[in-house]
């Protein structure tokens, strides 16, 4: 099956959802979640039949210049995959937390406003993947939108909340300025080059007689990317953003639209780190991004004693790492794996560990109706398989060995040491600590504090599956990552 | 475009841009957008991009805008407050804004200066020859005429035709968007 057929699959679906949800009479919304949820699991088999011309010169399809904008290598695939399961999870996480997000829509007392919150997630992911196949800056550029404009209003959906209201003002501004950098950086790039195409970027970087425009423009865009992936100097939106919007939507918003951030920022920077001529300046610029975001993202998580803002801040330290990963660039040989599948690997890590927290979190916010540390005491009391699961995560979260996340910290470090980053392997090792600090803090909340007859949760049954499924997949990635390396094939 | 129509285009820009931030009135500033618009469009124009120029003053500046106008007065907004003025944050803007200036002067003045073509005869016949000989492009092109519609069209629709359609589907999504956010509560 040609590749484009998953991003126009995923877009007809959400549209049919759209048209079955506004003419279906019934009350209950739900099963708009599950309609999406099934179709994104067909989606998801379908992609590991997916081929690019490459596989198949003779079709017909092959010689369509569609292929002039769109490319479907193994990044590319990874990545796809990486949007759909996203997106999957995220649409499970929106069905169990409907209860709060119908308080906040249209009627507090029904579902009635809730159906789009489920389509719209489906339109996010083809943006995600059109940008991960994406070979020229303005397809990029208008994929990258189309997954912004979902989140405007996926982040203020709960419109009778005044703290989702406020995030979603404050994620239109500042996401309207930052994209306004990357429009000017691009302009820049494109000015300097004379192309928007990748490839031929490459192509005449030797020829460049004068480089002071182009990292003029890198620059700019660097600055618009930092929004998306949620690094140092962009990064004042997320605690804000984070807390206000609705969990379903957070999460969406730390894993999804990060990762579609970093392929961006690997796609877009690959060119350019290839080339010697402008390897040296970007390669010092990622290193201080990354160690100024390693910083603030741990140092300021320290004090926090709201879990979904402490949450935030991990996001934000997490992109420091896979800065780091980038500014110790290495590519790929056939010794060792190169920073991007690192990146790669990492994010993949950082998807298991980080939705299945937000699972967590989900239930206590609508069962204890708080998101503060407090309002996990005694979790370890009253609910110990759960307390066990979310302690497995956030120990990865941490970076504890036997976990998926010590294998993603540990290549980071790796890289770093090869590359003589000693700068940042510092404020790496600092951050890292830190991280300890913060996410034991939850732990010790859960196992050594009592709580004031808070009751015990009853998980319903799509959050108990999937908190299981992504618990047992931390521990075995931590032990056995092939698979991930395998899709990364 | 002669050098004294690009900096009276570009003076009329900037004091629109300026105003916009410092009148208190929401109308007073809305106009001043106007004005903003005006001269990127006499900018665009003086860069014989013709269609840009003229598509920035009807859809805009006419129907934007005047949206825009309708909003706040059917809003009924008032003058926005005098608030205190805090002096680290405006400290920081000015020094963030010189920091660019300077940047971009530096940037400027390191890059060597290029005239665009003229349009000419000559440059319609060396355009026309990468168009089929008796497509309209290419008889427009060489009976000395621009005919930019046509150009950004095809440019649209070949170099561009996927983000294109990227482009609807990002609209459908923010007219879904607009239509969830403003729902009002059925009875």
């Amino acid at each position: 099956m040609p590749a484009y057929y998953l991003e126009a699959l995923t877009v007809t679906l959400g549209i049919i959802l759209l048209m079955a949800e506004t003419f279906c009479s019934c009350k209950g919304k739900s099963w708009v979640g599950i309609a999406a949820a099934v179709g994104l699991v067909a989606i998801l088999g379908l992609t590991f039949t997916a081929i690019g011309p490459e596989a198949k010169p003779t079709a017909a399809w092959a010689s369509w210049p569609l292929w002039n904008f769109y490319q479907f290598d193994s990044l590319a695939r990874f990545y796809k995959i990486f949007a759909l399961v996203t997106t999957l999870f995220v649409i499970l996480l929106a069905i169990d937390f409907r209860s709060i997000l119908a308080r906040f829509t249209d009627t507090p007392d029904s579902e009635a406003g809730t159906g789009e919150f489920y389509a719209l997630p489906l339109f996010a992911c083809a943006g995600m993947m059109w940008l991960a196949s994406a070979k020229d800056l303005a397809g990029a550029f208008v994929s990258l939108e189309l997954v912004t404009v979902t989140f405007y209003i996926l982040v203020a959906y709960m419109r009778r909340n005044v703290g989702s209201l406020e995030a979603g003002v404050k994620y239109l501004i500042l996401g309207a300025l930052s994209t306004g950098f990357l429009v000017y950086g691009i302009a820049w790039v494109y000015g300097a080059t004379g192309t928007m195409r990748l490839a031929e970027i490459a192509n005449c970087l030797p020829h460049l007689t004068n480089t002071t425009p182009l990292l003029f423009g890198i620059a700019f865009v660097m600055i618009g990317l930092c929004f998306k992936i949620g690094a140092v100097p962009m990064q004042v939106w997320i605690p804000d953003v984070y807390q206000g919007a609705p969990t379903p939507t957070t999460a969406f918003l730390s894993v999804g639209s990060k990762a579609a951030g970093f392929i961006l920022t690997i796609r877009f920077l690959e060119p350019f780190l290839a080339s010697e001529v402008t390897r040296g300046p970007i390669l010092t610029l990622l290193l201080i991004l990354a160690c100024a975001t390693l910083l603030f993202g741990n140092l300021a998580a320290i004090p926090q004693t709201n879990f979904k803002r402490l949450l935030a801040y991990s996001s934000i330290a997490h992109a420091g790492f896979l800065l780091l990963a980038l500014a110790a660039w290495k590519p790929e040989t056939a010794i060792s794996e190169g920073s991007i599948k690192v990146v790669s690997f990492y994010l993949a890590t950082y998807l298991l560990m980080t939705l299945g927290v937000f699972f967590v979190l989900a239930q206590v916010r609508i069962q204890r109706d708080g998101e503060t540390i407090h309002d996990f005491n005694g979790l370890g009391k009253s609910n110990p398989a759960l307390a066990l699961a979310l302690t497995v995560l956030l120990a990865a979260l941490a970076g504890v060995p036997l976990t998926a996340g010590f294998i993603g910290k540990f290549m980071v470090f790796s890289l770093a040491l090869d590359a003589q980053l000693w700068p940042g392997i510092v404020v790496a090792f600092i951050s890292a600590a830190a991280g300890f600090y913060y996410y034991f803090n939850v732990i010790r909340a859960m196992w050594w504090r009592d709580s004031h007859n808070a009751p015990s949760l009853i998980l319903p049954p799509i959050s108990k599956v999937c908190i299981g499924v992504l618990t047992i997949a931390v521990l075995v990635c931590g032990i056995w990552p092939q698979p991930i390396w395998s899709l990364l094939k | 475009m002669p050098s004294y129509l690009f900096w009276l285009f570009s003076v009329i820009m900037l004091a629109g841009g300026a105003a916009v931030i410092a009148f208190r009135n929401p109308v007073a500033s809305a106009l001043s957008v106007v004005a903003c618009f005006v001269g990127l469009a006499g900018l665009f124009i003086g860069l014989s991009a013709f269609f840009v120029g003229v598509i920035q003053i009807l859809v805009y500046t006419g129907a934007v805008m005047v949206l825009f106008l309708f909003i706040i007065m059917l809003l009924d907004l008032k003058d926005e407050e005098k608030s205190a003025k805090p002096l680290v944050p405006i400290a920081a803007g000015i020094g963030l804004v010189a920091a660019f200036t300077m940047q971009l002067i530096g940037v400027l003045s390191r890059s060597p200066d290029t005239t665009a073509p003229a349009l000419d005869a000559q440059t319609f016949t060396v355009a026309a020859a990468g168009f089929p000989a008796s497509s309209k492009i290419a008889t427009n092109l060489l009976s000395g005429k621009l005919p930019d519609v046509h150009l950004i069209g095809r440019t649209l629709f070949t170099q561009y035709n996927l983000p294109l359609q990227i482009l609807g589907v990002l609209l459908l999504v923010a007219t879904i968007g607009v239509v969830v956010l403003s729902k009002r509560q059925a009875d």
